[in-house]
Formats: C-alpha cells, sequence, structure tokens
C-alpha cells in the first residue's frame, strides 16, 4: 500500500511544479555506414535512422502515459559526421545534413545531434570540411544540432580550432540572419565533451558507444525550487548543510523517475539502456526557472555577490542526489545556466545584476558553460574566439566539461532584444567590453598544452 | 481451524485495542491478520482470527462486547470462509487519483467506471481538507487493472467522469510513486 504522502509528492512534482522528463535521446551507431559514395551513404544513414528511431516517438509516447510523466523532447544522437563522414567535402556535407534534417522529421523527432566533430589535439580532413560545412548546414535544416570539441584535459587547448570557431559562430549567425542569428543557438564548442549527453545542443553518440543506446535526461528546476521553499518555511534555522540535503534528496527522486522511464523505452525498443543525465534544464516558463532557485536561496537575483558559492551548493547536491538514486548517470548532471531559455536568468542580464564576466565565473562550478548567451552583433571574431578559449581553460584545468553556445545577433546591440522562440527563449543582448576589438592573444594559434592534471594515470 | 472475521467500530480513544486483543487471547483465538484504521474521530478494526472447531460466533461476540463495554464499541462476529488470499484476478497495479472539489457522487462515479473495466480497487483513501485549493481534495485509489485491458478506454471514460465533476483524474503506474519515494 502507498502512503497518501508518497502519491501527494509525486502529483505535486507533476502537476505543479514542472517535473518532466525532458528528453530521451537514442544514440545510433553510423559506423558501419560510411562510403565514399555519397548517394549511398546517404541512403544508408536514412535507413539506419529510420529502423532504429522509427518507434521511438510512440514508444515514448505510451510510456509517458503509463506512468503519467511527460516526455516531453525525443532526440536522436549520432557518430560525428567528422568521422563517418569523413570522405567527404563541406558542400557534401551540407547535403548529409539536410538529410539528416529530412530523417529527424520523417522519425517525427525534434532534434538530431551528431553534426560533430573532436579537434581537441588537431584537424583531420573530415573535421575541416564539417567546420566548414557548419554555417549553412545550420542555416538550410530545421532539427540538426551541431558540436565541436576544441579543448581536454589530457590534450589542452586546440587555439587554431577557436580561433576558426569564433569565425565559424560569426557566419553561423549571419547566415541565419533574419532570425536573429538563430544558427548559431544551434552549435556548441566543448571542452571535455561527454560521449553520452542526451541534451542538445551537444548530443552525439561518443565512439566508445555500442550500436544503439537510451539516454534521458531528467530536469526539474522548478521541483528543487519548491523543495528548497517548502524546507525554509518548515524548518526554522535551517542551514546551508541541511538546505543541500534537501535538493540533494529531491535530485535522487528526479534521478529514479528518469531511470525508471528510460529503462521501459529501452526495453520496449529492445536496446541496451545508458545513463540519466539529471540536469536541471529550464524552460522559459516560470516556475520552470534555475535563475529562481537562486531567488528563493536568498539572493537577490543570479548574478549577484554569493551566486557562485550558492551555484557550487546546488550543482554538487544534484550530482549526489543523483549518484546515490542511479548507477549509471552521465552526460552533464548538474545545473544548466543558460541565458535565454531561463527566465530568471534573461532578466538577471537585462537588468545588469549578471553581467558577461560573472556568467563566466559561474561556468566554473555549473554543469555546462556559457550557454544560450546573445552578444552584439559587431563582436569580432577574435573576440568570440577569446571568449571560447577562456571558457575552455575553466574546463581543461579543472576537469570538467564546459562549453560555449554564443550568439553574436547579425545587427543588433547591446541591450536590444532578441526571440529565438520556442525552448531557445528570449533575452536582450549582453554587452562585452571592447567586443569589436581584434585580439592578438588568440591569433598565436598552436595548442595551449594539457595541464599537470593530464599527467595522473 | 475454524476462522471467523470480526469488525470492532466506535469513537476512538486510548486502550481499545488492548482491550479487545485481551479478549481475543482468553477466548484462544489466534490473530491471524488485522487492519485498523482511524477516520476523523472514528475508530474501526477488522481481525481475520483462528479459533477452536465449533467455537460460537454469538458467544465470542457477547464476550468481546463485555470486554470493551467502557468504550461503547459495535462488534461485529461471522464465520470467515474467505481462504487466505482475495479472489480478485491479478492485475497490473495502477493509482488513480482525483484532485478538485469535493462533489456529490464523486466516489460512486469513479468506482462506476471501474467496475465497468472489471478493475478491483485495492485501496481507497480520501483526503478532504476542504477550500479551493486541489491539492487539498485528492481521492486515491489503488486498482488492480486486468491484464489486457484496454487503458486508452479506461483513461477515455475518465476523463468523461472528470469533465462532468470538474476534477482532474490521473490514471498512473504505481510503479512511479515507487520509485520516486522508495530506496
Amino acid at each position: 500500500m502507498l502512503s497518501e504522502r508518497e502519491i501527494i509528492s509525486t502529483l505535486e512534482m507533476l502537476k505543479y511544479e514542472n517535473l518532466d522528463l525532458r528528453t530521451v535521446t537514442i544514440g545510433i551507431n553510423l559506423a558501419d555506414c560510411v562510403s565514399d559514395d555519397l548517394g549511398r551513404f546517404i541512403a544508408a544513414i536514412t535507413n539506419r535512422i529510420n529502423q532504429q528511431a522509427g518507434r521511438l516517438v510512440e514508444t515514448c509516447e505510451r510510456i509517458s502515459g503509463k506512468y503519467g510523466i511527460p516526455v516531453v523532447n525525443k532526440r536522436i544522437a549520432i557518430s560525428p559526421i567528422a568521422v563517418v563522414g569523413a570522405p567527404f567535402n563541406a558542400a557534401q556535407l551540407v547535403e548529409v545534413a539536410r538529410a539528416l534534417d529530412v530523417a529527424a522529421a520523417t522519425v517525427g523527432v525534434d532534434f538530431i545531434g551528431g553534426f560533430s566533430a573532436l579537434v581537441e589535439k588537431g584537424m583531420a580532413a573530415g573535421d575541416r570540411a564539417l567546420l566548414a560545412a557548419i554555417p549553412e548546414a545550420l542555416a538550410v535544416t530545421g532539427r540538426l544540432c551541431a558540436s565541436v570539441n576544441v579543448a581536454s584535459t589530457r590534450a589542452g587547448v586546440n587555439m587554431d580550432a577557436v580561433l576558426q570557431l569564433g569565425q565559424t559562430i560569426k557566419e553561423a549567425a549571419e547566415r541565419t540572419r533574419a532570425a536573429d542569428g538563430v544558427g548559431a543557438a544551434k552549435l556548441v564548442v566543448f571542452a571535455n565533451i561527454p560521449q553520452d549527453i542526451p541534451f542538445m545542443a551537444g548530443a552525439y553518440l561518443g565512439i566508445g558507444e555500442p550500436d544503439t543506446v537510451i539516454n534521458v535526461g531528467v530536469s526539474g528546476p522548478g521541483v528543487v525550487k519548491r523543495a528548497i521553499e517548502r524546507a525554509l518555511a518548515d524548518e526554522p534555522g535551517i542551514d546551508l548543510g541541511r538546505i543541500s540535503e534537501v535538493i540533494k534528496q529531491t535530485a535522487a527522486k528526479v534521478t529514479r523517475a528518469g531511470e525508471l522511464i528510460g529503462r521501459e523505452v529501452a526495453a520496449a525498443l529492445g536496446v541496451p539502456f545508458g545513463v540519466v543525465d539529471l540536469s536541471l534544464a529550464p524552460t522559459p516558463n516560470r516556475g520552470d526557472s534555475v535563475g529562481e532557485i537562486f531567488q528563493a536561496l536568498g539572493l537577490r537575483a543570479i548574478g549577484a555577490p554569493g551566486s557562485t558559492a550558492a551555484l557550487a551548493l546546488l550543482n554538487d547536491a544534484v550530482k549526489k542526489g543523483g549518484a546515490f538514486a542511479s548507477s549509471h548517470v552521465g552526460g552533464l548532471s548538474g545545473a544548466f545556466i543558460p541565458v535565454s531559455e531561463d527566465q530568471a536568468i534573461a532578466e538577471a542580464a537585462a537588468s545588469g545584476e549578471l553581467t558577461l564576466d560573472k556568467l563566466e565565473a559561474l561556468t566554473s562550478v555549473c554543469s555546462v558553460g556559457l550557454d544560450m548567451v546573445p552578444l552584439p552583433g559587431d563582436t569580432s571574431a577574435a573576440t568570440l574566439a577569446a571568449i571560447i578559449a577562456d571558457e575552455m581553460a575553466i574546463g581543461v584545468v579543472n576537469r570538467k566539461t564546459t562549453a560555449a553556445r554564443l550568439i553574436p545577433v547579425p545587427g543588433k546591440r547591446a541591450g536590444d532584444s532578441v526571440q529565438f522562440g520556442g525552448l531557445l527563449g528570449a533575452a536582450i543582448i549582453v554587452p562585452v567590453r571592447g567586443g569589436a576589438a581584434d585580439n592578438r592573444f588568440v591569433r598565436y594559434g598552436g595548442r595551449i598544452p594539457a595541464p599537470t592534471q593530464s599527467l595522473n594515470n | 481451524m475454524d476462522k471467523l472475521v470480526i469488525a470492532v467500530l466506535g469513537r476512538d480513544r486510548p486502550g481499545i485495542l488492548a482491550a479487545a486483543s485481551r479478549v481475543l487471547v482468553e477466548q484462544n483465538c489466534n490473530i491471524e491478520d488485522v487492519s485498523q484504521t482511524i477516520l476523523q474521530a472514528l475508530f474501526g478494526a477488522l481481525f481475520v482470527v483462528s479459533v477452536a472447531d465449533g467455537t460460537d460466533p454469538e458467544e465470542l461476540r457477547a464476550r468481546l462486547l463485555s470486554g470493551v463495554r467502557d468504550f461503547n464499541l459495535e462488534v461485529y462476529v461471522s464465520p470467515y470462509s474467505g481462504g487466505g488470499q482475495a479472489n480478485a484476478i491479478a492485475g497490473l497495479p495502477y493509482v488513480v487519483t482525483a484532485l478538485g472539489p469535493d462533489r456529490h457522487g464523486l466516489v460512486a462515479a469513479i468506482a462506476a467506471v471501474l467496475a465497468g473495466g472489471a478493475i478491483n480497487i485495492t485501496n481507497l483513501k480520501a483526503v478532504f481538507k476542504g477550500g479551493d485549493d486541489p491539492r487539498d481534495n485528492i481521492m486515491i485509489f489503488e486498482v488492480d487493472v486486468p491484464a489486457g485491458s484496454d487503458l486508452r478506454v479506461l483513461r477515455a471514460r475518465l476523463q468523461e467522469v472528470a469533465h462532468s465533476l470538474h476534477l482532474e483524474i490521473n490514471l498512473q503506474h504505481r510503479a512511479i510513486f515507487e520509485r520516486m519515494n522508495r530506496i
């Protein structure tokens, strides 16, 4: 027999606190589709995606109904196209991108990720073609996401790639000028990219992964915020140790819901279950915000002094709760701080409480990095590269994943508003000090050596 | 050994169970199963006991009434022949929750839908705190849905009831509640 407390607590999370399964992502290995004939390659990957993901959406809907928990997005992560599409040039890879977009639409998923390259130590022919193809590929598709890993704790930072990506991001934004540069919102630059991220735009299927795998991304910033508010109301004299415990317990519950659904979807599709990525992934809806958690913790807004400490506590408690609840926690697992996707974070940035510099500080303790940050359209490629380099350095030295998803919005200036639509949200453009200037440092090129942290066994 | 079912009902106060069970010990009744609950100020307990063959239920009832006379209780005693397990068909464990204002005929309407689908209610609990907040007025039905039932049909029928009574009704597999709350 269930207790009424158990039932009511779960119902409240689902009905009033926006608990959902943010994504069920099927990883599909395309390695054996390889061909140097473009038509044959496209036919093979299209078939593979249809075969493996054809039943994904209906299966997720059925299991979502069974447990009464929404599965908001269904997605596909594929082998990095820079590897499996290595024989092709940039124009041919744009054709591959179009085919992937069509395949994603055919099986009904929201996004397909894996237009990706891993170049932290240097670039191969396929990587160069992919980087050259990214701006057009993101402009002519709707569901395709791209990611490039340019740094790792083992390899250091590939500054040639960083500089080139500054230019790639500019072009991706420029080619989608009419939509506020949304092309750049589908491109993430990483340090230490995990192989099993279910979230976009960073999802791809790592080289060490099986033929097919189900990874799930659970969200729940609203659940954590309400748990903190309840604890503050119920426990006078509560301290931060106890607040951390409350977050941890809440994260554990959310993780277990995600694993239940993920394992059942995997079993129904006859593929292995991979990981739960327990990330506090906000949406632009009120009550589904990571920024609001900072307010619940007693800060005026995210960005106020104390925010980095608060985020460190939050991220750590989320990871510990997730690790306790599931043996297979992976992906990013922590708190996202995407500016335009989170209303409270967007408001803090608009009011000036949250600056680009403070965002960078926060990324040293959050689960990802500078995410969905709209910048002035005249920000130079060199400045973008320098911002990316800073972000990569934080990840490399701290042995953590960091990422940069920067959108230099064409034709707009700091303080102007942008609308990306849907989950990508809206925001006011964040100023960059000296953003239009050149930057000699990033032009030296070469590789920033791996830190001593890389020398462990 | 014969079995008897005993029901005890009355205003709740400390000592009821002690008094009733003392009589059962004196009468050599072995308690095989017991469930007790408190609803508002009301105490209720249901016992299945094994007794020596030929024990007279009426005589046991008289002794129980005498043993608990200070508590002013209703006592029911009757032969029990139901076996060790419920005879319901094993099914899939689901939970139906109804959120919303306390409406006349709410339990009857939902129970009728469930009965129509040959669904056994294994536990029913109401949490009515009054007021307009739907969270303060929740009916919880734990049910066994026969294997092979069409859940879409059941869901649609429950939604009709939900609509006519201005309620929100959810049908969820029990595992979601267990997994999230139990280690």
